[in-house]
């Protein structure tokens, strides 16, 4: 679920930091760019783990290389999330430090059915209905990831709604599969 | 920013538990450091995350049943086992953050285990995992298990065929 990355990047010391121990201020300065922030292709950045190498100079401006903790679960790792919300499409699930899980309607157990007047999933198995109620707790299997890059690519010259349907696309989205034995809601195989 | 190497290491949870507990503690211990905001938001996040139920952490601070001895424990006893197929890093990783009690639940961290392991050989991964890493507490499971509607025996298992 978690890996490290080895990243080097400038980093520089304000003067309001020189009072603080060089490797104190490196550090905060690494977290406050890089914690809780999406790098493309790489993952999300919880927070640094160690600082392999400095260049002269610890005050002022220099090169840093550095490891980080990044939320990057691989392909067909199995993680808990909980239930977010529901809809026709799927149903969509959240830790409490990412928000951007899908799994498609396909999915889903086999004998699973939308109840619209609910917006719940149920799952029809040998005469039960199990509820995929929301705020549970479930498994998942990753299938597949997006990444959207979010830089700006130019002056914004779209209308207002596209602008607002471009953000919309969250920079890195995991689909999921919650087909299988051992994967849905975790009360079901206790 | 450059990208030296995007996987350098992959981590267990209990590992990202431990680092977040230490960093808040050394910074805890310098006067006048905090975290800036969004590392202490977020780390205070997975932290939560991890802490929840199904976690196998959720109560590690007071068992303390996670240590730094716990993965070569585990690799020793699963290597006694003398299963037919090696575990992957990737399988030993996912019993470690999953914990699973179950073999429903093994199933989701070891591939193709239905056709790797026999039935027997299942149930003894299973339970080195119980030895090693512990389970809930099975009074605390029943407190939790009041006021669900569906009945464990008819639950869908492996076993019978689901």
């Amino acid at each position: 679920m978690f890996i490290l990355t080895k990243i080097a990047d400038l980093v520089e010391i304000a003067p309001d930091d020189f009072r603080k121990p060089s490797f104190a201020a490196i550090e905060d300065n690494i977290n406050a760019k890089y914690a809780n922030k999406i790098v493309q292709k790489v993952g999300l950045c919880i927070c640094l783990w160690d600082i392999l190498w400095t260049s002269e100079g610890l005050i002022g401006r220099g090169t840093v290389e550095f490891r980080m903790v990044v939320f990057r679960p691989f392909k067909g790792e199995v993680v808990i999330a909980r239930i977010h919300d529901q809809t026709v499409e799927g149903i969509n699930l959240a830790t409490d430090f990412f928000e951007d899980i899908f799994i498609p309607a396909i999915e889903l157990p086999e004998g699973s059915e939308f109840d619209s007047s609910e917006n719940l999933w149920v799952w029809k198995y040998e005469g039960q209905e199990l509820y995929f109620d929301n705020n549970e707790m479930v498994r998942f299997r990753v299938m597949a990831e997006e990444w959207h890059d979010q830089a700006p690519s130019g002056p914004p010259e779209a209308s207002e709604e596209e602008v607002i349907l471009a953000d919309s696309k969250p920079p890195y989205r995991i689909i999921g599969s919650m087909n299988g034995p051992g994967l849905g809601c975790y009360l079901w195989w206790e | 920013m450059k990208i030296l190497e995007s996987q350098n290491a992959l981590l267990s949870n209990y590992e990202v538990y431990q680092h977040i507990i230490d960093q808040r503690k050394k910074s805890k211990a310098q006067d006048g450091r905090r975290l800036p905001g969004n590392a202490h938001h977020i780390m205070k996040e997975v932290l939560a995350y991890l802490r929840q139920k199904p976690s196998p952490l959720e109560k590690q601070e007071e068992t303390q049943a996670y240590s730094p001895e716990v993965i070569p424990r585990l690799l020793e006893k699963i290597r006694e086992a003398n299963l037919p197929s090696d575990l992957t890093k990737g399988e030993v990783l996912s019993i470690l953050n999953l914990r699973p009690t179950s073999v429903a639940v093994l199933s989701t961290a070891i591939e193709d285990m239905e056709e790797r392991f026999s039935e027997e050989e299942q149930n003894r991964v299973v339970d080195i995992i119980v030895e090693v890493l512990g389970r809930d507490d099975p009074e605390h499971e029943a407190e939790q298990g009041e006021g669900e509607e569906v009945e464990d025996e008819a639950m869908p298992s492996v076993e019978n065929g689901y």
